[in-house]
């Protein structure tokens, strides 16, 4: 049988806070989908993500990726989520409530844009605790 | 670039249970269940990650809300806690509750329960040192 990929993950940490609300729902329809998600002022959570890339082990390094390159690039990413109002404090989530879901595509999209250049390794998946009872997986598909 | 999402809950349910299969003998259920084959039972705080997935609503962001994924999922789920699966839980009066048939009867539970979404993967911790996963076809 052939040998499938490695995956390697990576956990990062960021504190947050976010608001779920729509303006053109009535308060009543706001709070029976949303619950306590619609405080005026926003909530917050210690957010746990792991990253896992996929890829061939270099025969030079024995690597996939050096560990210290995407702690770096994913902190870049991460710092314009840490100690922010997601609604407002960051431009993703003008237009889309910053739902864990919401949160985990856009970290997917923003990850895969600066690993992608590098063409050894690729972005496999994404875990976003937002609680340690709530996380969504972001994955990309084999086929 | 194909990319999929699910969104998870973790719950915890306390139960006891007995491993004891009567198309064996004493002596084969002992020699094969051991301690889990003791006779007034033992008990396991399990932990159940349920996972459903599909794409979020464009509105709410979201692939269920929240109070539906809990109200369901406890539906479920209280029915067997802080029972005695073999002697309380009508399904496993004649099935086995080894962690592979609860784990089944947890993912057509619901399969059937979260109706209209997609259930994608279920894992469920019998202790802190042995778990059970379920996963779609194709995912």
């Amino acid at each position: 049988m052939e040998r499938g990929a490695v995956w390697i993950t990576k956990k990062f940490e960021f504190s947050a806070s976010h608001r779920y609300w729509l303006d053109d729902w009535s308060a009543e329809q706001n709070e029976k989908i949303f619950g306590l998600c619609t405080s005026p002022y926003g909530h917050g959570h210690n957010y746990e993500l792991h990253v896992t890339v996929s890829g061939n082990v270099d025969p030079e390094t024995g690597m996939i990726i050096n560990l210290s390159e995407l702690k770096k690039k994913v902190s870049v990413i991460l710092k314009e989520f840490d100690h922010k109002f997601l609604n407002l404090d960051t431009p993703f989530f003008k237009e889309r409530i910053p739902t864990t879901e919401n949160i985990g595509l856009v970290l997917f999209e923003q990850i895969d844009k600066v690993l992608s250049p590098d063409k050894n390794f690729k972005l496999k998946k994404i875990r976003l605790y937002e609680r340690n009872d709530l996380y969504v997986d972001v994955w990309r598909k084999t086929n | 670039m194909t990319i999929a999402i699910s969104f998870s809950r973790i719950y915890r349910f306390s139960a006891a249970h007995r491993l004891h299969s009567d198309s064996l003998s004493e002596a084969d259920n002992i020699e094969v269940y051991e301690k889990c084959n003791n006779y007034n039972g033992h008990g396991h705080d399990y932990t159940v990650e349920l996972s459903i997935s599909g794409d979020p609503d464009p509105k709410t962001g979201m692939i269920i809300p929240l109070e539906e994924f809990d109200r369901k999922a406890h539906e479920i789920l209280d029915e067997l806690d802080y029972r005695h699966l073999d002697k309380e839980v009508p399904f496993f009066r004649d099935h086995l509750s080894t962690g592979e048939i609860i784990i089944q009867y947890l993912w057509d539970r619901f399969t059937e329960k979260f109706n209209g979404y997609v259930v994608s993967h279920l894992k469920v911790w019998e202790t802190n040192n042995n778990y059970f996963e379920m996963q779609r076809v194709g995912d």
